[in-house]
C-alpha cells in the first residue's frame, strides 16, 4: 500500500486521512438525507472490486488472439464483440478497439477527465485520473511509455486517443512471441491491465507472473 | 434513489449518449478540418490543447447529444461525433514526434472545414 514505506517519524494515530474523512462526512449526509442507499453502494463496491475489471478484457483479448473472425468483429463493431463475452454496461455503451501491430502503438488517455471502458478493465487506475499522465500522454507519450519501461522504435507510429466524447477505448496488444499453441486461458494470464490501456505489452511466456 | 437489487440491472444497461436522431453530418473521413477556437464559460469537451489546430477525420462514430447544450439544460443538440486524427507535430511543433499523432473525439459544432 502507498504509504507503508513512509518515515515513521510522528505519531500514529487511527484518525483517517482528510481525503477518507471528507468521503465519509460526504456519503453520511447522502445517506441521512435519504438520497442514497447505503446498501446500494456496498453492492456497487463490490461489483467492481469482485465482479468487473481487467481480466474481462483478457479475455476479449485472449479470445482475439484465438480466433481471427472474432478479432474482425472486434475490431469493426467493439462494443458488440465484446458484448459476446458478456461484458456489457455502463461507461462501455460505446466501444472502439485499436489493434496494435508492428507499426502502430496505441495508448489511450482521457485529458479532460477520467473517461475509462469500465465493463472491460473495472475502474481506473489512480495515476490514469492524475493530471500527470493526462497531461503528458499526448504532450510526450514516448516519455510517458518510457517511464512504464516501454521503448518503441521510431519506426512504430504512437497513436494517443483522447477519450473526449462518448467513445470508451480499449487497446488490442500484440500477441507475445512464444504463445503457438496456448489456451485463451493461458494467453489470458499474460494480458495486463497496462497492455489493454497501451502503457505497456503484453507479458511474454518466460515473463509470466513476474508482475 | 437506486435500490441495492437494481444496482447490477442498471449498470449493465447502462446509458448511451448515442441517439437514432437523422442528422446529416457536416463533414466526411479523410476531409481536413480546424478545431474552432471556442472558450465557452460552461461545459465543454473541446480540449485546450486543440483550439485552432487543424486535422483529419478519420472516422464518423454517429450521431450523439452535444453535451455543451445538454449540460447547459438547453437542449440535446445532436448531432456526428467524429475521430480527428492531429499529427503531434501540428500540435506540439515541428520537431516532437513527427510520425506520431493524437485521436480526438470532436462533434460537429467544434469543427470547421479547412
Amino acid at each position: 500500500m502507498p504509504g507503508d514505506d513512509h518515515l515513521h517519524n510522528h505519531d500514529h494515530s487511527d484518525v483517517p486521512s482528510d481525503l477518507a474523512l471528507r468521503v465519509k462526512a460526504l456519503e453520511s449526509l447522502l445517506v441521512e438525507k435519504g438520497l442514497v442507499d447505503p446498501e446500494a453502494l456496498n453492492v456497487l463496491i463490490d461489483t467492481y472490486e469482485t465482479k468487473v475489471g481487467p481480466r474481462n478484457g483478457a479475455k476479449v483479448v485472449a479470445r482475439a488472439w484465438s480466433d481471427p473472425a472474432y478479432k474482425a468483429r472486434l475490431l469493426s463493431k467493439g462494443g458488440k464483440a465484446i458484448a459476446e463475452l458478456g461484458f456489457t454496461g455502463r461507461q462501455g455503451e460505446d466501444m472502439i478497439v485499436v489493434e496494435n501491430t508492428d507499426t502502430t502503438h496505441n495508448m489511450v488517455v482521457c485529458t479532460l477527465c477520467s473517461c475509462y471502458p469500465w465493463p472491460v478493465l473495472g475502474l481506473p487506475p489512480v495515476w490514469y485520473k492524475a493530471a500527470p499522465y493526462r497531461s503528458r500522454a499526448v504532450r510526450d507519450p514516448r516519455g510517458v511509455l518510457a517511464d512504464f519501461g516501454v521503448t518503441l522504435p521510431d519506426s512504430v507510429e504512437v497513436r494517443v486517443w483522447d477519450s473526449t466524447a462518448e467513445l470508451r477505448y480499449l487497446v488490442l496488444p500484440q500477441r507475445p512471441p512464444g504463445t503457438d499453441g496456448m489456451s485463451e486461458n493461458e494467453l489470458a494470464a499474460l494480458v495486463t491491465r497496462d497492455s489493454m490501456i497501451g502503457t505497456g505489452l503484453a507479458k511474454t511466456p518466460s515473463t509470466k507472473g513476474s508482475t | 434513489m437506486l435500490k441495492a437489487a437494481d444496482v447490477e440491472q442498471t449498470l449493465r444497461k447502462g446509458g448511451s449518449a448515442r441517439v437514432d436522431d437523422d442528422v446529416a453530418p457536416k463533414f466526411k473521413p479523410g476531409q481536413r478540418v480546424v478545431a474552432r477556437n471556442l472558450n465557452p464559460l460552461g461545459h465543454t469537451r473541446v480540449p485546450r490543447y486543440i483550439r485552432g489546430r487543424s486535422g483529419t477525420v478519420d472516422r464518423d462514430h454517429g450521431v450523439f447529444v452535444f453535451p455543451d447544450t445538454n449540460a447547459a439544460g438547453t437542449g440535446k443538440s445532436p448531432q456526428h461525433v467524429y475521430s480527428v486524427r492531429f499529427e503531434a507535430s501540428e500540435v506540439w511543433g515541428a520537431e516532437t514526434g513527427a510520425k506520431d499523432a493524437i485521436y480526438i473525439d470532436l462533434w460537429d459544432d467544434y469543427l470547421d472545414p479547412v
